[in-house]
């Protein structure tokens, strides 16, 4: 916490030192530095805006003009009133802008932007029309002199008025370095790092907006309040538009969210001016250019680039002692409420359809406490969406879920999560501008926690998840196990009875999946009753009580880890149904035809890892090969390296005899290598006729009637949609739309990234003949597709990835038949025969 | 007769407010960013006109090309400087950038063209024809056919084009899109030249109408982006129809209740608008599916 | 051999500086005064008049033995900023008087720290009423320009007479300056048992005026009183022009600086507008300005080029109004200089003779007699017959 109160004391004594000064100053130089004070206050309220939560304002010049407006009007009755002036005008500057968020809140970026500038306009008018209060345009040409406190009685000089208010400026600083580390603060912060996560753990984000919104408004009316008599004029031309703009700038510059950055925002955009009254009318010129600059080369501000500067200076940062290790269970405090194998959440027959895809079918389990209960299934098969459905970020068309026994009323996230539901998301959603033990302390304050204990109570519990880490840096640089056990920590502060884990293993290494393991049953034991969905069935398998197999939105199997293993249904819908269709079609990788693709010792990866480690292989004209691997194994991020999306780091592609280094994407497109990517990636608000046209696009043209007729009579469900917007359509569909696009750009070469997800079973048979029959006729294919009986059924080649690499490659046939096969896909040691290990 | 006045007067300006809501779309539809310094791009057309026909003694057939490829251009190097790099970053900086830029043309603008207003002098602009009882100026016309044949243009252009879907297309799935071999950065740069060259074009309409000056564009560029917003971003038609309808308001405004009641009328509408539909009056929330 | 003195003048202006520097230091006059944004023209005009004036009187020995030296702050047109480079301009470089600038707002916000401060402040061209009737006693605040209450009578006067109109229509632009006139000329139109047709308002930014136009034409209008500056100004003229309107406009002096000619088109010559002094009109004293003018500034080749005349020359004749009274004051000390400014000797100026400039109840030395009405013909603002 040395951290939160470097800053205030750095205020107060700046301050101090700005009060001696003042008294040395010339008035003018005084009334200078009452104008730094002034717009560091309005700074410190657009940075709770800003800075906090992060929305954006371009009319708070407005509420400068309400509070100065009030003072002005109320202390021309007596200048005693002043300081119940400065009040009301802080207040009412509060209420109009607790009001204009209403709305505000709802809208973003450019809207909230132009409703705050819309505001300022209306205020500013407001205040001409109304001339019998306000002196209209004429303004208020003698305010009354502020009453000044103990020290300055007597007399008031520019230079007590300017201490005054650098006082209450340094007093506001500290305050917002209190309040930035308060439970408000940090739920700001969190709410505008992820709105979804901050709704995991029961914050309410309207609310909160709201709030922020007031407390800055505020602080500029009282900015404005105490500007009025410091001025001594004011009318509606002293608070121009530009100036919420020039307030808006100072604080960027400074540093958004850093406590002193308004300070030296202030003192950038008042005193830099005076100092550069010599270039009169150069100022503006020099001032765009160097606010420019700085949003270029420091995006941090003023305040981040010094702090990076001290922490550099600073080096390592001091060791804290260790918190004593936590009892779980005693902090959880649920074994005394709920029996171990007591139902603790129950879902009854949910059902969620999206469009006219049937997302989860009837959905019913038991979740019992100190239990875990694995939810598996293939890609596609509806496991994230009952998570989403449990807990309460999708609402079901059918079916109840009961909670400790209690049916749940109003199944939205914020009130499950008060009602001891905990979750962590598939791509780990942290607070990224928070650090790791703020993260964990947010939701300790969501639970009820604000005592001082706190704050170690967030390190034991991240200790508890295994965290070793730095608990006071931002969690944005955190690696991806830290982060994982950041969010379980941070859901844990929540004393659940439910935990929601979505594929915790996920880009963890195998051995840092043992630990893990460990703390799931741990986390069990407790008394939570964990609901666990995850890939790595090894791991599933050796910490599971309950095991539920979803396959296509519907439970298939449920029961415990060695009957769902024994199941046969769950085998098949693992591999696919062996039965493919059999296509007959000559094949066509006669040797001597064309080498198309040719890749050679591709690597590629994110950030420094590689994902793809020396890849070759080449794919001749009319050929296809299938890519095979488990999940994770480095199948999408190949065939982005291959299309151009990510840079290869070694290695090259050849597109029939061309290389393609240092293209783009777009243009390796245009040269007739088209990838179809995983996951349905159409064009969402465009009809599905302008889809299917744009996928002529690579090749510059627009396709003619008979060729979309041709599609058509491929994909006839297309032909009924396709005058719909493409994200009205089903996952299936939108798969199809996506692979006939591919189709219209009539490649050379065709990836397929999974062409078969979220397909009915006789939709991808069906679309599995049809790639059959293009092959046939002479296209070439690579096919990446967890159907791994499927793609080999209808590919002449294959190749097997493993980590990246390349273990196993070799003809269809032959590979179908191998027992590797089913090891590299389901990551475990395969006995042989090909029997399923699950 | 006042109500005549006022309803071409009306449409005029908001045809003015409409072309500059187009170029607000057209950047927002391409690159979720709009250019605050739309404005700016709008003065910088009237001045560059200005300087080409009053200054050089161009006749304005050839002054009209180059002053809109100097707003395009200048278009293309406010996108490299004042938004790709913040769009990079996955920052919203480019807002404030953009205002940044937009004081730096002003200020440039102030120092080579001048501080006093100048009058931009039109063929156009001075013999007054009388439709329906009232007076207009052939301009006022031009403007606003130009501004709904531009509308109209660019829906069709977005509509019926490769080129134009391929637009639309970046922004909704700019992966997708640079797989059917669209260079979403170079749409990006095209989209900022086109919102640039449309700017210009309204600023170099309006002049003669009004007055060439460094800070023409402030206020223009302000109700332009009402403009946008009102309509909703996404649609087209929407901010070329709500320009009119603002434009309209304004002119209906002042000929009945006075034009002190003007701006809090128009801006007034724009919260009530808001507050009432989030998407603008003619926007529509987008696919949603988590 | 009336250019050959003020060449004299300055030539023995060099000679004379190092020994005057030497001599004393020398006595700092201040300007508030718009130098950038829209109205930077008003500024440089009235830079203009101080710097020909203040040549003069160092050429001439200085006052009190002491040069005077002029020190000049940017108001940017923002009452605010007027303050806050009044009081540098007090505090700091510590002037004996201040001069104010074009902006009416900017001059009332500085008349409370005027006063306050005791603190000679000289209007030159701002013409709100309430600058000089502010209610202080005792006053600090001079001026020599037009007072916005006796500019209303003349207009109204001259819309009377001339224009034979007995119910003008107002067209004010929506700041202070136009609530300032709006009062006047309901006074004035109050005093002279004439009736308006109606008061409409134009924001600076509105590029049509036709709705404000036809309501005053419905409501019987025959002369447009017009209160704003050149662009807004040009865009009335222009509305006035499409709705095919030919009324009289009769205007307040706003429409002198900027272009208004070229602004507003040819119907621009039409317009009445009231000055206080014309360069076109030939006198000894004007020629003698003049020359200086030329020859300090290149670019002014004639009378035409003189950009904003009533801003110069009101200038200079309050420059040396103030040297007047600082001789007489024998002190740079305020109120000693506030004391002499109300009990000065008549002095032979350039816009007429004062006799006297101010009397401890009129702070104003210019009065509804001493406006000339002009209007532009090819360029040049000559005096309406």
């Amino acid at each position: 916490m040395a951290r939160a109160w470097r800053a205030p004391v750095g205020a107060l004594l700046l301050a101090l030192a700005a009060g001696a000064l003042a008294f040395r100053l010339d008035s003018y130089q005084a009334f200078v530095l009452g104008e730094v004070g002034v717009t560091a206050i309005i700074g410190i309220g657009l940075n709770v805006l800003i800075g906090l939560s992060g929305q954006m304002s371009i009319g708070h010049v407005a509420f400068q003009a309400v509070g100065a407006y009030a003072v002005a009007l109320v202390t021309s009755a007596g200048p005693a009133l002043f300081w119940p002036a400065l009040v009301l005008g802080t207040l009412l500057a509060a209420l109009i802008g607790g009001l204009l968020a209403l709305p505000a809140v709802r809208l973003s970026g450019p809207y909230l932007a132009m409703i705050t500038i819309a505001a300022a306009f209306v205020i500013e008018h407001a205040i001409i029309a109304w001339k019998g209060l306000t002196g209209g345009a004429s303004g208020i040409a003698n305010v009354a002199e502020m009453p000044l406190p103990w020290p300055f009685q007597g007399g008031a000089s520019a230079q007590a008025l300017a201490v005054v208010i650098l006082g209450i400026a340094a007093a506001l600083f500290a305050a917002y370095a209190w309040f930035r580390a308060s439970p408000t603060g940090l739920a700001l912060v969190a709410v505008r790092g992820s709105e979804t996560a901050a709704a995991s753990i029961g914050l309410d984000p309207v609310r909160l907006k709201c709030l922020a919104f007031a407390l800055s408004a505020g602080l500029a009316g009282l900015a404005g309040g105490l500007f009025a008599p410091l001025a001594g004029f004011i009318s509606p031309e002293t608070f121009p538009l530009s100036a919420s703009i020039l307030y808006v700038l100072a604080v960027m510059m400074g540093g958004a969210g850093a406590t002193l950055g308004p300070l030296y925002g202030a003192l950038v955009v008042v005193v830099l001016p005076e100092l550069l009254a010599g270039l009169a009318e150069y100022r503006l010129l020099f001032v765009g250019g160097l606010l420019l600059i700085v949003l270029l080369i420091a995006p941090d501000g003023i305040a981040g680039t010094l702090d990076r500067g001290w922490r550099r200076w600073r080096r390592a940062p001091a060791c804290q002692p260790p918190a004593p290790p936590l009892d779980l269970a005693a902090f959880l405090g649920h074994q005394a409420a709920a029996r171990p194998g007591a139902p603790a959440l129950e879902a009854a027959g949910l059902g969620i359809a999206f469009g006219g895809l049937r997302a989860v079918e009837n959905l019913s389990f038991i979740a019992a406490a100190g239990e875990v209960t694995a939810l598996i299934g293939p890609n596609g098969a509806g496991k994230s969406t009952a998570l989403n459905l449990l807990s309460g970020f999708y609402r079901a068309d059918r079916g109840s879920i009961r909670l400790a026994g209690r049916l749940v009323a109003d199944p939205a996230a914020r009130h499950l999560a008060r009602s001891g539901l905990a979750r962590g998301f598939q791509t780990v959603l942290l607070f990224d501008a928070l650090s790791a033990a703020e993260n964990v302390l947010v939701a300790l304050h969501g639970s009820g926690e604000r005592s001082r204990g706190a704050a170690e109570r967030a390190m034991q519990l991240l200790r508890c998840a295994g965290f070793e880490g730095d608990p006071t840096a931002p969690a944005a640089g955190l690696a991806q196990r830290e982060r994982r056990q950041v969010e379980i920590a941070r859901a844990l502060a929540l004393r659940p009875r439910v935990l929601l884990l979505d594929e915790p293993a996920a880009g963890l290494t195998a051995a840092e999946r043992a630990p893990l393991g460990t703390l799931i049953r741990s986390i069990a034991a407790a008394g939570v009753a964990v609901v666990l969905v995850e890939h790595d069935l090894k791991l599933v398998m050796g910490l599971s009580d309950h095991v539920v197999v979803l396959d296509q939105g519907r439970v298939i199997a449920q029961g415990a880890p060695e009957a769902v293993q024994a199941n046969p249904a769950v085998r098949a819908a693992y591999l696919g149904a062996a039965a493919a269709p059999a296509v007959e079609r000559p094949p066509a990788a006669a040797s001597g035809a064309e080498t198309m693709l040719n890749v050679v010792g591709l690597t590629a990866g994110y950030g420094a890892a590689a994902v793809v480690r020396d890849v070759s292989f080449d794919v001749r004209a009319g050929e296809m090969l299938a890519i095979l691997g488990a999940n994770g194994a480095g199948k999408s991020t190949l065939l982005s390296a291959i299309v151009g999306l990510k840079r290869p780091q070694t290695g090259s592609v050849e597109l029939a005899g061309a290389t393609l280094s240092g293209l783009s994407a777009a243009a390796i497109a245009a040269r007739g290598l088209v990838l179809v990517p995983e996951g349905r990636q159409v064009f969402p608000e465009l009809s599905v006729l302008d889809n299917l046209r744009l996928g002529a696009f690579a090749r510059r043209a627009w396709p003619e009637d008979a060729e979309l007729e041709r599609v058509f009579a491929r994909f006839p469900r297309l032909r009924e949609r396709a005058r719909q917007r493409a994200g009205l359509l089903s996952g299936g569909e939108q798969q199809m739309l996506a692979i006939a696009r591919g189709l219209l750009a009539r490649p050379r070469v065709l990836l397929l990234d999974e062409p078969s997800l979220g397909l009915a079973p006789q939709v991808a048979e069906r679309l599995f003949a049809d790639l059959a029959q293009l092959a046939a006729e002479g296209l070439t294919t690579v096919l990446v597709d967890q159907m791994a009986s499927l793609a080999l059924a209808v590919a002449d080649r294959g190749i097997v990835l493993e980590n990246g690499r390349i273990v196993r490659s070799g003809r269809a046939a032959a590979l179908a038949a191998d027992a590797a096969l089913a090891a590299a896909y389901l990551g475990g040691a395969a006995p042989g025969g090909g029997a399923l290990v699950l | 007769m006042l109500l005549g006045a006022s309803v071409v007067s009306g449409l005029a300006i908001g045809a003015m407010y409409g072309l500059l809501a187009l170029g607000y779309h057209v950047t927002w539809v391409v690159s979720r960013s709009v250019n605050f310094a739309q404005g700016s791009v709008m003065m910088l057309g009237a001045v560059l006109a200005f300087a080409l026909t009053v200054g050089v003694g161009w006749p304005m057939a050839a002054a009209l090309p180059v002053a809109l490829a100097g707003c395009a251009a200048f278009g293309v190097v406010l996108e490299r400087v004042a938004v790709r790099p913040f769009r990079a970053r996955g920052s919203d900086s480019w807002l404030m950038a953009t205002v940044a830029a937009g004081m730096l043309v002003e200020n440039a603008a102030l120092f080579l063209f001048g501080k006093e207003p100048r009058g931009m002098p039109s063929a156009l602009a001075t013999e007054p024809l009388t439709l329906f009882g009232v007076g207009v100026l052939p301009l006022q016309i031009v403007i606003l056919l130009a501004g709904i044949g531009l509308a109209l243009a660019f829906v069709a252009a977005t509509r019926g084009t490769p080129y134009g879907k391929a637009l639309l297309a970046v922004v909704q799935n700019p992966r997708a899109a640079q797989l059917m071999g669209i260079d979403a950065a170079r749409v990006t740069v095209f989209a900022y030249a086109l919102s640039s060259a449309l700017a210009g074009l309204a600023g170099i309409l309006i002049a003669p109408l009004y007055s060439v000056s460094a800070d023409m564009g402030f206020v223009f560029g302000i109700k332009g982006f009402a403009a946008a917003i009102l309509g909703g971003l996404e649609n087209p038609w929407g901010v070329v129809l709500a320009g009119l309808l603002l434009g309209l308001a304004e002119a209906l405004t002042t000929a009945f209740a006075g034009s002190a009641a003007t701006v809090m009328a128009s801006f007034g509408l724009v919260i009530l608008a808001l507050y009432l539909r989030p998407h603008g009056l003619f926007g529509r929330a987008g696919v949603r599916k988590v | 051999m009336s250019r050959f003195l003020p060449r004299l003048a300055a030539v023995a202006a060099l000679l004379a500086l190092p020994a005057a520097a030497d001599a004393a230091e020398p006595i700092p006059v201040g300007l508030v005064a718009a130098l950038s944004g829209q109205s930077a023209v008003s500024g440089e005009a009235i830079t203009r008049g101080l710097s020909v004036a203040i040549d003069e009187i160092n050429a001439a020995g200085g006052v009190l033995g002491r040069p005077l030296v002029l020190v000049r702050r940017d108001d940017e047109s923002n009452p605010g900023k007027g303050v806050a480079a009044a009081r540098e301009l007090i505090y700091r470089d510590h002037v004996a008087a201040l001069f104010g600038g074009i902006d009416t707002p900017v001059s009332i916000a500085l008349v409370p720290l005027a006063n306050k401060e005791k603190m000679p402040f000289m209007g030159v061209w701002a013409a709100g009423t309430g600058i000089t009737r502010n209610g202080a006693s005792p006053n600090f605040v001079f001026r020599v320009s037009a007072v916005d209450a006796l500019v209303d009578q003349r207009l109204l006067r001259y819309a009377a007479t001339i224009a034979k109109a007995q119910h003008p229509g107002l067209m004010l632009i929506n700041n202070p300056w136009g609530e300032s006139n709006h009062k006047g000329l309901d006074a004035a139109a109050k005093a002279a048992g004439m009736s308006l047709a109606g008061a409409e308002s134009f924001e600076v930014g509105d590029a049509d005026m036709i709705p404000q136009l036809t309501r005053l034409k419905g409501a019987g209008a025959d002369a447009i009183i017009l209160v704003g500056n050149a662009a807004p100004a040009a865009v009335v003229i222009r509305s006035l022009d499409r709705m095919g309107w030919s009324v009289p406009v009769i205007s307040h002096w706003g429409i002198s600086g900027g272009r208004f000619p070229e602004l507003a088109g040819p119907s621009a010559e039409k317009v009445a507008f009231v000055q206080t002094y014309s360069f076109f009109k030939p006198t000894p004293k004007g020629e003698q300005v003049l020359a200086a003018l030329e020859k300090a500034y290149p670019a002014i080749k004639g009378p035409q080029d003189v950009i904003a005349p009533v801003g110069t020359a009101n200038a200079y004749d309050a420059m040396h109004l103030l040297a007047l009274a600082i001789a007489k004051a024998g002190s740079t000390d305020g109120p000693a200089i506030q004391a002499a400014l109300e009990a000065l000797p008549p002095y032979d100026g350039l816009i007429k003779r004062y006799a006297p400039a101010f009397t401890a109840t009129n702070h104003d030395a210019l009065g509804a007699d001493d406006y000339i009405m002009v209007h532009f013909a090819g360029g040049r603002i000559v005096p309406v017959e």
